[in-house]
């Protein structure tokens, strides 16, 4: 029955309250809603979420269209949403803000085609560069050992199941060894630092395939927008491929954190704990005003 | 025997639980198989660290399946999952002929197990989409199938990745036998 009336209420309110109340208060203000969101809250992650929902809720299509804006047409989606909302043009502070807002909501959907055009390029040992890159993990991770041969026992050392890492990469293609090989460059101490934890006795697990699951959760949550307020926060502009490596970055320091942490009885129970885990992270970015990035004292 | 008391307790309660383990070596497409078995999209999947359950209702009765990780490192975890199996699913890759001797070492110690001892058990001849997959008659000959005597199976070709042969010979691989009782 609550349900029902939740029902009712959104309904209602949708299709006929929001009008007369952004009609009344545009009367009242003298401002549209877009002027309204921009003026009462400073950058970052509350003010892009209410602007997209504004333009995403607006019956009028140039309002509707301006979140999928590509990047080179943002100035003059800014000028035609203006004209028609009789915007004065020389209001400069609202063009700027807007433009800001614009290429953060329209990046974010930018990011995560790029992401899964990624993911969707299945690991190939006949592509050089691919290859290339597998070899260049296993020298980040082990500069003090040569890999004997492509194919062999080595590689279970860096966390892959067998002697061939190809099929480990599986459902998150390219873009699961992509992701290990940016934190094992970027950010190569705090890699093999966690590679040693990995092999731990009792609490080990395998690093190179609990890595792979983590760009799991990270590319779920960039799919299902639940990183949207980080990255709104994050990056006053368009995101790049960058940024979604550097989230994975901090799952992967923190995760290893987390399951020190915790303790689990053994690597059985990993999924257990990768959901609490995963939960964990998205109370995180339930936060408006949240940034998640590894550490402050890291390299910049 | 074990498939003969399984039918006898379907027979009794329709509602009746089914626990079924998903074994095989990593890569052989036990978490594709357990997805496709509950409808759900099998286009993200990771390699298995630890296990993977889910409840699956299929023809009025309830299956509990079990997948648990392949990989080399936790095989060992693999008898903390024996007790009470009804069925053993056990997964193999086709395409990987490399591995065929030791996927076939693993399922040989499995059939000599004591808590797995009587329980039915269901070879997947998985990956069949695959142009270079062996068919399943290869794969039986290989393993010496023709030897078991002490349980009831069935070798079955399948592609967990189209779900072909998945859902339907599983249904017959409990039921098929119903005909012998």
């Amino acid at each position: 029955m609550q349900k029902m009336l939740m029902y009712l209420w959104g309904f209602l309110y949708n299709n006929y309250l929001r009008f007369w109340l952004k009609w009344l208060l545009r009367l009242l203000t003298q401002k549209c809603e877009l002027q309204r969101v921009l003026e009462g809250s400073k950058a970052g992650a509350r003010r892009t979420l209410s602007i997209e929902h504004s333009l995403e809720s607006s019956k009028n299509k140039i309002l509707r269209n301006a979140v999928h804006v590509e990047e080179a047409e943002v100035e003059k989606c800014v000028r035609d949403l203006m004209k028609e909302k009789k915007i004065k043009q020389k209001d400069t502070g609202f063009k700027t803000d807007l433009r800001i807002s614009l290429l953060q909501i329209s990046g974010y959907k930018k990011l995560y085609l790029n992401v899964e055009d990624l993911r969707k390029i299945p690991y190939d040992s006949d592509n050089e560069e691919h290859e290339d890159q597998l070899i260049e993990l296993w020298n980040l991770l082990m500069p003090h050992e040569n890999l004997k041969a492509r194919i062999t026992k080595q590689w279970c050392d860096i966390g892959f199941q067998g002697d061939d890492p190809k099929t480990d990469f599986r459902g998150m293609g390219l873009l699961g060894l992509m992701n290990l090989v940016y934190f094992s460059k970027r950010y190569t101490e705090e890699a093999r630092q966690i590679l040693s934890h990995s092999h731990h006795p009792k609490l080990g697990y395998s690093y190179a395939i609990v890595g792979i699951n983590l760009t799991e959760m990270a590319y779920s949550l960039l799919k299902n927008g639940a990183l949207k307020s980080h990255l709104y926060n994050m990056v006053f502009g368009l995101p790049q491929m960058e940024h979604f490596h550097q989230f994975y970055c901090y799952l992967v320091y923190e995760f290893d954190k987390f399951w020190f942490e915790e303790e689990p009885e053994s690597i059985m129970h990993f999924n257990h704990y990768r959901e609490k885990f995963h939960e964990k992270i998205k109370g995180l970015l339930l936060d408006c005003n949240v940034i998640l990035t590894l550490g402050d004292t890291k390299k910049p | 025997m074990g498939l003969l008391s399984i039918l006898r307790k379907l027979k009794s309660a329709p509602d009746q639980e089914v626990r079924i383990l998903l074994l095989g070596l990593d890569n052989a497409g036990k978490t594709t198989l357990l997805k496709q078995l509950a409808s759900e999209d099998i286009s993200h999947i990771t390699p298995t660290q630890g296990f993977n359950i889910k409840s699956v209702q299929s023809q009025g009765f309830k299956l509990n399946v079990w997948d648990i990780g392949g990989q080399r490192k936790i095989r060992p975890y693999w008898r903390n999952y024996f007790e009470n199996t009804d069925v053993l699913i056990y997964v193999i890759d086709s395409a990987d002929r490399k591995r065929f001797e030791e996927t076939g070492q693993e399922l040989a110690e499995l059939l000599d197990e004591e808590k797995l001892s009587g329980v039915p058990v269901l070879i997947f001849a998985n990956k069949q989409d695959l142009l270079t997959a062996a068919p399943a008659s290869e794969i039986a000959e290989g393993l010496n199938l023709h030897t078991i005597r002490d349980r009831v199976w069935q070798i079955q070709s399948c592609s967990a990745l189209s779900g072909e042969g998945v859902q339907v010979r599983l249904w017959r691989s409990l039921a098929v036998p119903a005909g012998h009782l």
